[in-house]
């Protein structure tokens, strides 16, 4: 392992009873790094996603992070080590207004205690505008300050998607995991998000993966690609190399016919 | 600082409602029957606002809230009768000792959801009362004689804490963060909040204000008997909060003070009262299926006024 890796999988799987959902897959990612995950459906993406943040236990294999073991931490902790994600159904907080929604992800940058909230000391006062103040200059980068009293279920689709990523930001991860960010939106929105995620790759010096089907998406910012298929990695490399890789073809569009 | 102007205006309005009360009690103007029904409400209001903070806030559908009271009741009961202690200090210790056992039912049971969460914590409401009924140094079934010692001034300004404290913590961050949970338990589990810590300390704050309104009605009442911390206790508390508006603090207000007295004044026709209960209930949940107050405050009513109504820019 090299000192500019970020993240390391090694032969991670899981079996759910007798069903192998994912098996054997090995991944590493460099610092600052932006990998596309992509596959057909049921392949094992999302569940992928779900083991390395910690909602699902791999049953075999090992996640190092930075440096640390991952294997069996809360996704709480995984959150606070530093991944962070969005949802491919978008599960904002939708009760909650748009600054809300961000500073439940701040949770853990004031530190002020339960007793310090109930009598209203001056480090719950302190606490709570630094949360505020932060959030804020999320949403700002976000072009979302505007709506920011707005409850998160009235936003129109394309922005609770770039909430989504906010929120996730906002716990100030060093690596990003995107499911499917583009899902349901049209061209010229996902023009909008391709641009947002080159830029708050640099701005915040993010690592990131993605999983995404629209592959103009995939092709157009991703540096390198694994595919997945039946829960197994088939194939990995450039866009280029995908592309043309015989492998990722016959898991899109079948076999060739031979005759 | 608007906000704590706001704050110090309910408090002087709180106290105004105090001082009226206190002076028409002392000038006699109103009977023991009123200042009973003054009592129920505050003691009612406790139980709404910290089942409140369990259910409407953390979404953690609990349904044995009268175990809590009972607790409190008992232990409060014990620390005056018993032990000879000020009423002060059994109420904390009545407080305390709910807060406990909010703890000890808390971190096994709030890993379930939904309905198996709402049976384990009924489930454990009626060990509660089983093992009171059985133990004789408090009575058992036929009850403990307790002394009344419980003023206006005391349940009302126990009730006024309940209300600060739970309205303060869910203001704050940590407040936020059940608030989250009762939105979407996975993604805020992703977004670095420790739900079980949070659903706990939730249960356990509101356990500890059950106990609170246990030792208020406890000396209030001359005698506590285990069958009245049964599971329809439990249900009346759960009808304020859902009946107010699961999530809104000044709903479940409105109703335990609403409920206390349609109950009260329906004492009078004792053939027809639970029909006619269950009827304001039906009516209610038909014209109001999100309570009286849906998931909104007294204060956001004065809001949406000023700006009249909400706006949406695009």
């Amino acid at each position: 392992m090299t000192s500019n890796t970020l993240l390391q999988v090694e032969n991670m799987g899981i079996t759910f009873g007798g069903l192998k959902a994912v098996q054997g897959v090995n991944m590493v990612l460099q610092q600052g790094e932006l990998v596309g995950l992509i596959g057909p459906n049921g392949a094992g993406k999302t569940t992928s996603f779900n083991m390395l943040t910690g909602v699902y236990k791999p049953t075999e294999g090992n996640i190092t992070f930075d440096g640390n073991l991952l294997n069996g931490k809360q996704p709480y902790q995984v959150t606070r080590s530093g991944i962070s994600r969005t949802f491919q159904n978008i599960r904002l907080f939708k009760d909650l207004s748009v600054l809300d929604n961000v500073k439940v992800a701040n949770h853990s940058l004031a530190k002020h205690t339960i007793l310090s909230s109930i009598f209203r000391l001056p480090t719950h006062f302190s606490g709570e505008a630094k949360m505020e103040q932060e959030s804020l200059a999320f949403l700002k980068i976000f072009g979302l300050d505007k709506y920011k009293d707005e409850l998160a279920k009235n936003l129109p689709y394309g922005m609770q998607r770039r909430l989504e990523i906010a929120r996730a930001l906002a716990a100030k991860p060093k690596l990003l995991l995107l499911d499917e960010p583009a899902a349901g939106m049209n061209p010229q929105e996902t023009q909008d998000l391709m641009e947002l995620i080159a830029f708050i790759r640099k701005e915040f010096g993010l690592t990131i993966l993605l999983i995404e089907h629209d592959m103009n998406l995939v092709m157009g910012i991703c540096e390198r690609i694994y595919v997945l298929d039946h829960g197994q990695l088939i194939a990995e490399g450039t866009p280029l190399e995908i592309r043309n890789n015989p492998k990722v073809i016959e898991a899109y569009l079948g076999e060739e016919v031979v005759d | 600082m608007k906000k704590s102007k706001i704050f110090w205006g309910y408090l002087v309005l709180a106290l105004v409602i105090y001082g009226v009360g206190q002076a028409l009690i002392s000038m006699n103007v109103i009977d023991l029957y009123y200042q009973n029904m003054l009592i129920t409400m505050c003691i009612n209001l406790m139980l709404a606002v910290s089942l409140h903070l369990v259910i409407g806030i953390t979404g953690q559908f609990s349904i044995g809230h009268a175990g809590f009271l009972a607790v409190g009741a008992y232990v409060s009961a014990i620390v005056t009768m018993k032990l000879g202690m000020p009423f002060i200090v059994a109420i904390l210790a009545g407080a305390i000792v709910a807060m406990l056992a909010g703890l000890l039912v808390g971190i096994p049971t709030l890993r379930l959801k939904g309905d198996y969460l709402a049976i384990a914590t009924l489930g454990f409401a009626e060990i509660i009362r089983i093992v009171i009924l059985n133990i004789d140094y408090v009575g058992g079934a036929a009850g403990m004689q307790v002394s009344h010692m419980t003023t206006w001034t005391y349940a009302f300004f126990t009730a006024l804490i309940t209300v600060i404290v739970i309205s303060n913590f869910t203001k704050s961050r940590h407040g936020r963060a059940c608030i989250s949970i009762r939105e979407d338990e996975i993604a805020s589990d992703a977004m670095g909040i420790n739900t079980t810590y949070y659903k706990v300390a939730a249960f356990a704050i509101g356990a500890f204000f059950a106990g609170v309104a246990g030792a208020i009605f406890a000396h209030n009442t001359y005698i506590i008997q285990p069958a009245s911390f049964g599971f329809l206790k439990s249900f009346d508390i759960l009808i304020f909060v859902v009946l107010g508006g699961l999530g809104s603090l000044s709903g479940s207000v409105i109703s335990a003070i609403l409920l206390t007295f349609v109950s009260a004044y329906l004492a009078n026709f004792p053939e027809t009262r639970m029909i006619i209960y269950s009827l304001v209930l039906i009516l209610v949940m038909l014209y109001r299926p999100t309570g009286l107050m849906g998931t909104k405050e007294i204060t956001d009513l004065f809001k949406s006024k000023k700006k009249g109504g909400m706006t949406h820019d695009e």
